[in-house]
């Protein structure tokens, strides 16, 4: 089992969005529709102050991800109110069809004063097959806890069995790598369940995959995907500082495997995704998708510079 | 009393909370030291030691704040105010909210929880996040916790903001009285609904929700206000009041409260954050005067049946 490159398959430059700064489409997420796939992602806008808040669009290609056929032309979902979870932006947005609705798992950000932000769950429900998004309560439905004390995100919902599960990202520390320095925060993946994909309960502080890189590794994006009986997971991974300017310590691709949704074994090296010097994601892989159409397993990620440029896929092979 | 060893018990005596502890009725209160360069202020919570038999003694005080601030990044990084305590065993609990500091509104709270196992004079907390957290309905500014079991359930009543007004450049919440159950007061219901509907506008912020057992009925004190320009008498707290049989439908009836401002003096200006204790046969309510309580707390005593 190996992924097949298959490249850059959008490039925001060759196909600019009407709105935002025509830099990043982030953490791309597919929806497949009978006649496409449509890919959410995030980019941006800036606000006065220089600050950066993130937007969802949308991109359809035909179904094997050969060809662009066309970009949304305005945001999917209304920005949040005064002092809501996503006033300032919404990054990632995963999706989930559910009979003639779509369910959108939003990630919300909104700043803080003694670190940078904080992050909730949220969820829109589209009733135009994901053309535009209504917020289903102005609060998350996934949210700080007594042992996940802040930054829940990076929530992706599959229905297993008939019930709901949620892979998502909740921190574990705020730290500062020098006195005076912004502080850094380190994140890991864990699992909350739900019989109807609005309330959830949390497993509550249990770090569902084991660290390579130690207590301080960051975990994000969790996607699950089934192949001969056995559940897959790719996420991304780095280290706490210096991920931004150092690639050997920016995000790369990690994997792990379960026969039984509750105990993890972490294999990295399994899937198989090494990076090529120079290319678009040579330094920095993150942000996965893998979802299945026409019989084919993709993988959809970020490459360099989180996504600045666009997203690549890859297909399962072998 | 005045207190001048103790930098961080500066300003406030908010929220009181009563704990019967042998010979003393310990009073928790928050309060805060002065605030910072950029006129930012923390709270803590601390206590006050009333003697029993005569409650305008003062005995002790705390000598440091019951619990520390929060970590980097946390809920409760900026404040822990306001809390209620209630034993349970050999342990004390306080339900408390914990204050962090938001870009574009000044504040966020959320409610936790924390364990005592020295009588109540140091709390630890459960975990270092919330007890309840933000919901769909319950988007920000969940706070004013106060803890009660009834018939072997536990119930929280607390306050969720519903949305900020922005008015002469301040942003300004509005929130309103809720309720969560729980078997063991760890693992919370939400009841999903606001208690108490507004009377005197559409935006009235509510907060405080005290509730007592008497005389059959279960009785809500608690305070209310116009959503701006609050900090006034026309328009600051007054304590509000409502009636239960079943703690689910509440009957509001303010004019039973049995409280309002005083003609004069430290409590002419605004009344709010009740609570009513129970000691030696006699009811009092505690509440706070002028300011939201920047120069103390008082007390009340209940002349005749509740409500």
């Amino acid at each position: 089992m190996r992924w097949e490159r298959l490249g850059l398959v959008f490039d925001l430059q060759a196909h600019p969005l009407p709105f935002g700064i025509g830099a990043f489409a982030q953490g791309p997420q597919a929806l497949v529709l009978d006649d496409r796939v449509r890919v959410y992602f995030s980019t941006r806008s800036r606000d006065p102050d220089g600050k950066y808040r993130s937007l969802v669009a949308f991109a359809d290609f035909t179904r094997d991800l050969s060809a662009v056929l066309g970009v949304s032309q305005s945001p999917v979902i209304e920005p949040g109110g005064l002092g809501t979870f996503d006033e300032h932006g919404i990054f990632p947005m995963t999706v989930l069809a559910q009979g003639d609705r779509v369910f959108g798992y939003t990630t919300g950000w909104s700043r803080r004063v003694s670190v940078s932000v904080e992050t909730g769950i949220g969820l829109a429900i589209s009733r135009d097959g994901g053309l535009t998004f209504t917020r289903h309560g102005t609060g998350p439905v996934l949210s700080a806890t007594l042992n996940e004390p802040f930054l829940v995100g990076d929530g992706i919902v599959r229905v297993i069995g008939g019930r709901f599960h949620m892979w998502y990202i909740f921190g574990t520390q705020w730290t500062r790598p020098a006195p005076g320095a912004e502080a850094e925060r380190v994140y890991k993946i864990g699992h909350a369940t739900s019989a109807d994909g609005i309330a959830w309960v949390k497993e509550d502080g249990r770090r569902i995959v084991p660290d390579r890189l130690g207590p301080t590794e960051c975990q994000a994006l969790p996607t699950v995907f089934d192949r001969d009986g056995r559940h897959h997971m790719v996420f991304c991974y780095r280290e706490q500082v210096g991920f931004r300017t150092d690639p050997a310590r920016g995000y790369r691709l990690g994997h792990a495997w379960s026969d039984d949704l509750a105990t993890w074994t972490r294999d990295d090296a399994m899937p198989g995704l090494p990076g090529g010097p120079g290319a678009w994601d040579g330094a920095m892989q993150c942000y996965p998708n893998a979802f299945t159409c026409d019989g084919a397993t993709y993988l959809l990620y970020n490459g360099d510079a989180f996504g600045r440029f666009g997203f690549g896929a890859a297909r399962l092979v072998g | 009393m005045a207190v001048h060893d103790r930098p961080w018990l500066k300003e406030f005596a908010q929220a009181p909370s009563a704990l019967i502890c042998g010979d003393v009725v310990r009073i928790y209160f928050s309060c805060r030291p002065p605030a910072d360069a950029a006129g930012q202020y923390v709270s803590h919570s601390a206590y006050v030691d009333l003697d029993r038999a005569d409650l305008f003694t003062i005995r002790a005080v705390a000598e440091a704040p019951i619990l520390p601030l929060g970590q980097t990044g946390t809920f409760d990084e900026f404040g822990v105010y306001p809390v209620s305590v209630i034993r349970h065993g050999d342990e004390v609990r306080a339900y408390y909210a914990g204050w962090t500091r938001c870009e574009s509104v000044p504040f966020n709270t959320a409610i936790g929880c924390a364990v005592s196992r020295d009588g109540g004079m140091r709390f630890e907390r459960l975990g270092p996040g919330p007890i309840l957290p933000y919901g769909p309905d319950e988007p920000f500014v969940m706070s004013g916790p106060k803890v009660r079991v009834f018939g072997g359930t536990w119930y929280l009543f607390y306050i969720a903001g519903r949305s900020w007004k922005m008015h002469g450049g301040r942003a300004e919440p509005v929130y309103r009285i809720r309720m969560a159950t729980s078997p063991d007061g760890l693992t919370w219901t939400k009841a999903g609904r606001d208690l108490i509907p507004p009377r005197i506008e559409p935006d009235e912020a509510q907060a405080s929700p005290d509730v007592f057992f008497a005389d059959g009925r279960y009785h809500m004190h608690f305070c209310y206000r116009y959503s701006t320009d609050y900090r006034s008498h026309e328009r600051g707290y007054r304590i509000g009041y409502a009636w239960s049989d079943d703690l689910v439908t509440w009957t509001r009836a303010d004019e039973r409260a049995g409280l309002d401002v005083s003609a004069e003096g430290w409590d002419a200006q605004m009344v709010s954050y009740p609570h009513v204790f129970a000691v030696d046969g006699r009811t009092y309510l505690a509440y706070l005067g002028n300011d939201v309580g920047r120069g103390g707390f008082g007390l009340a005593v209940l002349d005749g049946p509740m409500g």
